[in-house]
């Protein structure tokens, strides 16, 4: 397991957002939750960086590959974020500074992480751009240049140049139409299947997690209500809420919702 | 530096001749009063009572005043005082207020808080009352009064610089970079000040004004400047008791300040409809 939580909470002063939460994330897996808006959902995956704001709480422990998380300092923090655990946002048109060119975004993100040639950081950005299909003057470009899409690539390259071991991705189709963000999902795959890195996933779409996911949890108001294979869960719920979300977004097209085929009766 | 403050300016579109003649103006100020800096024809405070209030001449292109000294390089030195004082209590006010505003806003909580009552225990002083009693603790003096306008001026930086930081930090990609692993210092010099630059830019060369307004009533009540140093202010209160026979002695300072306190507002309305106009682009 390369990420485990385990029994985290999360609490403003006057309430408790996320409740006694555990969940785990094996090596290369794509690791999908899902709930509603408020389920607490984003706000576990930004305790995992230590990025909550202050007046949050968190409890509990998150290790990841072998050191806990909670208790490292700020300077020690700053070392694996970005570069064994990054993050992709929802709103792709403020995730890049707006006066700031993509170029300038990649070899900020490299310098920082210690490589300190310049032509190397030019070299290295240039071609993560290339993989993931973007244009090679796209390094010059301002982010109001870019069409959505293109912009979500361009983080995607970004959060995957220093091949991290966990992506969290939170949400990343949800601004994009839905080609677009099935481009963007296609890529994701690929890129996965390359760095074998693991995805933890934050989604409300059935079908991304349908088609991408190999495990997930279902949370709802703070708590994981169910958690598995996404077979078993998408197959046969057990959770009356998790039937419940499952019958609100309805297939096409025979088999179980998880895209098996049924096994016929004879 | 291709990294330190690129700033993406718009096209120079809808140029008011309002705001150029502001700026032009300022500028040939300037430049005049850089220029008195290298060259003078008089001691400005060489009295000669001979020469008296004497009227226009070559000699003398605006006279001279009750002490046989010349005007106009009272005048241009004087522009050097107002003016120069002012800017240093700009500056000043700016270099404390904004870093300030930047750590209050970007750290919050507890620091915001004892940051944030700090400057409203400043600005609780009117800055006539502050100025006028640091010049009766302290003594009056140019110095004195420029201390006093830097407590007054640096708290209005500062809460313009935090909520600029407040609402920009709270963006994603002040989130996104800090995923990246920026350290908080870095963020805030490539990631948010330059946001802060138009504003604090607005906001001071409309504060210039009111400087310079400030620093010539309290020469003229005697609290700035002091004599026989050339100053605006001073120079209208010098020449109060010859009001009726030689009021062209008082005319000229006033007009002085009249026109740089107006040139300043003018470059403060045009910068800031500038950057209002860029806001409406994006």
């Amino acid at each position: 397991m390369i990420l485990s939580i385990e029994q985290v909470s999360i609490s403003s002063r006057e309430n408790k957002i996320v409740d006694n939460v555990s969940l785990s994330v094996g090596e290369g897996e794509w690791f999908a939750i899902v709930g509603q808006s408020g389920s607490g959902k984003s706000l576990l995956s930004q305790a995992i960086g230590q990025m909550l704001p202050t007046n949050l709480k968190v409890e509990g422990k998150i290790h990841f590959k072998g050191s806990e998380l909670l208790s490292l300092s700020r300077k020690q923090f700053q070392t694996i974020r970005g570069k064994k655990i990054a993050y992709i946002f929802q709103d792709y048109q403020s995730s890049f500074t707006p006066f700031r060119t993509i170029g300038q975004h990649f070899d900020e993100y490299l310098r920082t992480h210690g490589v300190s040639d310049a032509k190397r950081r030019r070299i290295e950005s240039i071609y993560a751009l290339g993989s993931v299909g973007l244009d090679e003057n796209l390094y010059k470009k301002y982010p109001f240049q870019l069409s959505g899409g293109q912009l979500q690539r361009a983080s995607i390259a970004i959060a995957l140049t220093l091949s991290p071991d966990l992506l969290i991705a939170d949400e990343i189709t949800t601004a994009l139409d839905s080609v677009s963000g099935h481009r963007v999902l296609e890529l994701l795959a690929k890129k996965q299947k390359e760095t074998g890195c693991a995805i933890l996933f934050i989604t409300h779409d059935w079908r991304h997690v349908r088609r991408y996911a190999n495990r997930l949890a279902v949370m709802k108001d703070g708590e994981i209500v169910e958690s598995g294979g996404k077979h078993r869960i998408l197959d046969h719920p057990k959770h009356e809420y998790t039937k419940q979300l499952i019958e609100a977004a309805p297939i096409l097209g025979q088999g179980l919702p998880s895209g098996l085929q049924e096994v016929e009766k004879r | 530096m291709m990294n330190g403050l690129t700033l993406r300016l718009p096209k120079l579109k809808r140029l008011s001749w309002r705001g150029i003649a502001a700026l032009i103006g300022l500028i040939i100020i300037l430049i005049v009063v850089i220029y008195t800096f290298v060259f003078l024809r008089h001691d400005p405070n060489l009295t000669n009572l001979d020469e008296r209030l004497q009227n226009m001449s070559i000699q003398h292109p605006f006279g001279t005043d009750q002490l046989g000294r010349d005007v106009l390089t009272r005048l241009l030195l004087g522009a050097q005082q107002t003016i120069g004082y002012s800017l240093l209590a700009l500056f000043a006010a700016i270099i404390i207020g904004v870093p300030f505003g930047l750590i209050a806003g970007y750290k919050r909580g507890v620091i915001d808080r004892v940051f944030m009552r700090v400057g409203d225990g400043f600005l609780a002083f009117p800055d006539t009352i502050v100025a006028i009693v640091l010049s009766g603790l302290l003594g009056p003096g140019i110095g004195n009064l420029v201390l006093a306008i830097i407590m007054i001026k640096w708290v209005s930086y500062a809460r313009l610089v935090r909520s600029t930081v407040l609402s920009e930090s709270q963006k994603e990609y002040v989130l996104v970079a800090r995923t990246n692993g920026l350290s908080p210092s870095k963020i805030i010099r490539k990631h948010i000040l330059p946001h802060i630059v138009g504003h604090v830019l607005v906001l001071a060369s409309l504060d210039l004004g009111k400087i310079i307004l400030l620093i010539s009533a309290f020469s003229y009540i005697g609290l700035g400047v002091q004599p026989p140093t050339p100053e605006w202010g001073a120079m209208l209160n010098e020449s109060r008791p010859y009001f009726q026979s030689r009021p062209e002695l008082m005319i000229y300072p006033g007009l002085a300040i009249v026109a740089v306190v107006l040139l300043t507002n003018m470059a403060g309305d045009y910068l800031r409809d500038h950057f209002d106009v860029k806001k409406e682009v994006q």
